[in-house]
């Protein structure tokens, strides 16, 4: 029992040690397929003390909820963190239905994102919070119809359970982990804001669907806002690098190896994406999403079918 | 009709200019615009004495560019506004309205241009709003999420669609008009390279014909030819840029980076020309000031067969990826009718279908000789502005191979005399964006009376208003970068 807690502590500690150093990575990959040095890997980890040591400055029309909205959302994407397993160890947080929670504590996050963005009072921010809802719902059907898939056919409702429960003894188990691993990319490309959904690095304001509704916050409210999204980014690679646990023998070394080189391939993989799409046009976003539940809901068929 | 008809960069006696009474002046100059001429410019000749002004139009058709004179003297400073019938005066009217006082008789939407808490007419200006419950209004600007120039955006949408744009510029207004009339020749040709950074080549340009026009100053054909060697060198620089900046605001890393490469090496044959990569430095009055030997020659076809060959291939993946082209087909479009009815100059009137050029229309320098092809597009979006730079570039590129080839002899520089006194002319040259335009005009002293600049943008930021109706707002953007306006140029 002790070890398990000990190694839960230590899954979480990795998470949040190595969440902004895969966003840095992505970026290095990116700069690299575009024939640029990039900034070092380690940048977000600069960028990050910079904004700790700044001031916070709050518009004078906002309230509490601005206050309160960013150590929220941090408090909230560490606790999602907790339930993910790092390699074959235990998770801190895992219990029967846990999938709920962590959906859940996810969107607590963003509801109070979303308030936050209307509470400055700023049009942009109310359109950026306007459009972040709008896909959000959009998004919520991905999870649950791919990991709730995963879920019904495993008879499992732990996130730890399910990626460690699936024994690969059928074909079509396989083909759908490949359909769920992309549709759960869909889902992460979506959540953290990355192309072709939202980009990233564009400084147009009117355009912006995540960086909009953080435009007015500075300093340690920034630091905030923005490690949680470095951690959000890791939690949807971590959970897509969970798919592949069971290609292999439970055992810690192979867990970690997957974990490491899972990490690593995934930044490939977001990289080359982010260099050879463009955006989609705002109104075309949710057919995109509706694409990726409609996978999920192919699991389901595959499933009903093949049993 | 009474008016004075002049070719571009011609010398003309201000005592030529037929000076009317109001009505007559309103009324020559609506039978003009009804006879396909575009208005390039309503100012007065003397900064000083507000009370005569003119009208210059210009006629494609005839090559022509007709002067017509008010005296309003006697009476009221006020006219009978011809922009419920010409939309394209709309601006130049609010402009001399705001300049020297002038009340345009029902004007439609009397604005400011450049000066903020203005009274035009005899109340402050309001900013136009739609009234609705489910109308929105978003403001942007004049201070950006980014490091760019300064304009304020005002949005009234209805969710993500926007209705209707209204630009509100003049936060870089400098004065470079009244700082021509303040400094020495050698100062002004400075002067002119500093109106708008990204066409630093297009404004010197316009500004040394309109200075040797008045001076009697014939140039040699060398210099001619080099001067419009910069001129698309510069066209191709800042439609490469200008192609990066659309596939940048799609988020296509990789076009836009390639686009980015391609560009250095543009700007860094104008720097091994005349040491500047804007172009600094290398016109002078008579001619300029650097020669192309060998050396410089070969740098700039090495680095320009480079670009040919490599904008190419990136156009080709930009062109036809599925993703691209679903942004930019059918985003932002403005109708040829429309175009035409606001008066839209250069790139955004070609890709609207308007034959608008002025290097064919007005033929001046070197393209009187070496001819260049109008190329336009039909659609009128975002695609047509993109698609348009790419074939500009192919083309400026066969026209600088083919200059360089036939390279003529002779020296780069001619003697430049006096000014003529009492006199006026009128430089039109076909900046990378569109029609520039310099009108000059010069007392008995010899000293300048008027300098008015027309700046492309000056003419097409109305245009991007109209292209964003009915529009997504988050499209705006790109929109906005397919005109891709000059701040600086409108603001002067």
């Amino acid at each position: 029992m002790g070890i398990e807690i000990l190694q839960g502590i230590i899954s979480i500690i990795v998470i949040l040690g190595v969440a902004p150093m895969f966003a840095g990575m992505v970026n290095k990959q990116k700069a690299i397929l575009t024939g640029r040095i990039g900034a070092p890997i380690w940048q977000p980890y600069y960028d990050l003390r910079r904004l700790f040591k700044k001031e916070t400055i709050n518009a004078a029309s906002s309230s509490f909820i601005s206050r309160i909205s960013p150590i929220l959302n941090l408090v909230t994407l560490i606790t999602a963190a907790a339930m993910l397993p790092v390699g074959f160890w235990k998770p801190l947080i895992s219990f029967n239905g846990d999938i709920i929670l962590f959906a859940y504590i996810l969107g607590l996050a963003r509801f109070f994102q979303i308030l936050a963005a209307m509470d400055i009072g700023s049009s942009f921010e109310g359109m950026g919070a306007a459009r972040e809802a709008t896909f959000a719902l959009f998004a919520e059907p991905i999870f649950f119809f791919t990991i709730g898939s995963i879920s019904f056919i495993s008879g499992l409702t732990s996130l730890y359970d399910i990626y460690h429960s699936i024994q690969l003894t059928n074909i079509s188990y396989e083909v759908f982990i490949v359909i769920c691993s992309i549709s759960v990319f869909m889902l992460a490309v979506t959540e953290c804001s990355r192309m072709p959904v939202d980009d990233p690095n564009t400084h147009l304001e009117l355009t912006m669907i995540h960086e909009v509704m953080i435009l007015d916050n500075s300093g340690f409210d920034l630091f905030l806002y923005q490690y949680s999204s470095y951690i959000k980014l890791f939690i949807y690679a971590v959970l897509e690098i969970s798919f592949f646990y069971p290609f292999s023998k439970q055992s810690y070394l192979l867990g970690i190896i997957i974990f490491i080189s899972g990490s690593v391939g995934l930044t490939f993989v977001l990289g080359i994406v982010e260099t050879i799409t463009s955006r989609y046009r705002m109104k075309n976003i949710p057919q995109y999403l509706l694409f990726a539940t409609a996978i999920g809901i192919l699991n389901l068929l595959i499933y009903t079918f093949t049993k | 009709m009474k008016l004075l008809e002049v070719q571009n960069n011609q010398l003309f006696n201000i005592d030529a200019i037929h000076f009317l009474g109001k009505d007559e002046f309103r009324n020559t100059v609506a039978v003009l615009m009804q006879n396909g001429n575009r208005m390039i410019a309503l100012t007065p000749i003397d900064k000083s004495d507000p009370q005569k002004i003119i009208a210059v139009l210009s006629d494609s058709s005839s090559s022509m560019i007709g002067v017509v004179g008010g005296d309003f003297s006697k009476g009221k400073l006020e006219f009978e506004s011809w922009a419920n019938d010409f939309p394209q005066t709309h601006y130049f009217e609010c402009e001399l309205s705001e300049n020297y006082g002038y009340v345009p008789v029902n004007h439609p939407w009397l604005r400011p241009v450049r000066k903020q808490n203005v009274i035009l007419g005899n109340k402050p200006y309001q900013f136009f709003k739609l009234e609705g419950e489910e109308i929105h209004e978003v403001a942007v600007g004049p201070i950006h999420a980014g490091v760019i120039e300064p304009g304020h955006f005002r949005f009234q949408c209805h969710g993500e669609l926007v209705y209707n744009l209204e630009i509100n510029l003049g936060y870089q207004h400098r004065g470079v008009e009244k700082l021509f009339l303040q400094s020495s020749p050698n100062q002004q040709i400075i002067l002119s390279e500093s109106i708008a950074g990204d066409t630093t080549i297009g404004h010197t340009f316009a500004h040394c014909n309109a200075i040797e026009c008045l001076s009697h100053t014939q140039l040699s054909l060398r210099a001619e030819v080099v001067r419009t060697i910069a001129s698309e060198i510069e066209r191709i620089a800042m439609h490469l840029s200008g192609l990066g900046g659309i596939a940048n605001d799609i988020g296509f890393a990789l076009p836009a980076s390639s686009y980015g490469r391609l560009r250095t090496l543009a700007i860094n044959s104008l720097a091994s020309i005349c040491g500047s990569r804007s172009g600094r430095g290398l016109f002078i009055y008579g001619g300029v000031r650097f020669d192309l030997n060998d050396e410089i020659i070969n740098t700039v076809v090495n680095n320009l067969k480079i670009v040919q060959n490599d904008v190419r291939q990136v156009n080709e993946y930009l062109f036809s990826s599925v993703g691209a082209l679903s942004r930019l087909e059918e985003t932002g479009i403005v109708k040829k009718d429309l175009a035409q009815n606001v008066g839209l100059v250069g790139l955004a009137a070609r890709s609207s279908g308007l034959e608008e050029d002025a290097r064919i229309h007005f033929p001046y320098s070197a393209y009187r000789y070496n001819p260049i092809s109008m190329i336009t597009l039909s659609t009128g979006d975002v695609f047509a502005r993109a698609r348009l730079r790419a074939l500009e570039i192919d083309e400026a590129l066969r026209f600088i191979f083919d200059q360089i080839e036939n390279l003529p002899q002779g020296e780069i520089k001619s003697d430049i005399g006096n000014v003529t006194a009492n006199s006026g002319a009128i430089s039109i040259i076909e900046g990378w964006r569109g029609e520039i335009a310099h009108i000059v005009f010069t007392d008995e002293k010899r000293n300048l009376l008027n300098y008015k600049i027309k700046d492309p943008s000056f003419n097409n930021w109305y245009g991007l208003s109209l292209a964003l109706r009915e529009t997504a707002i988050s499209d705006f953007p790109l929109c906005n970068k397919s005109f891709d306006l000059s701040y600086a140029g409108h603001d002067l």
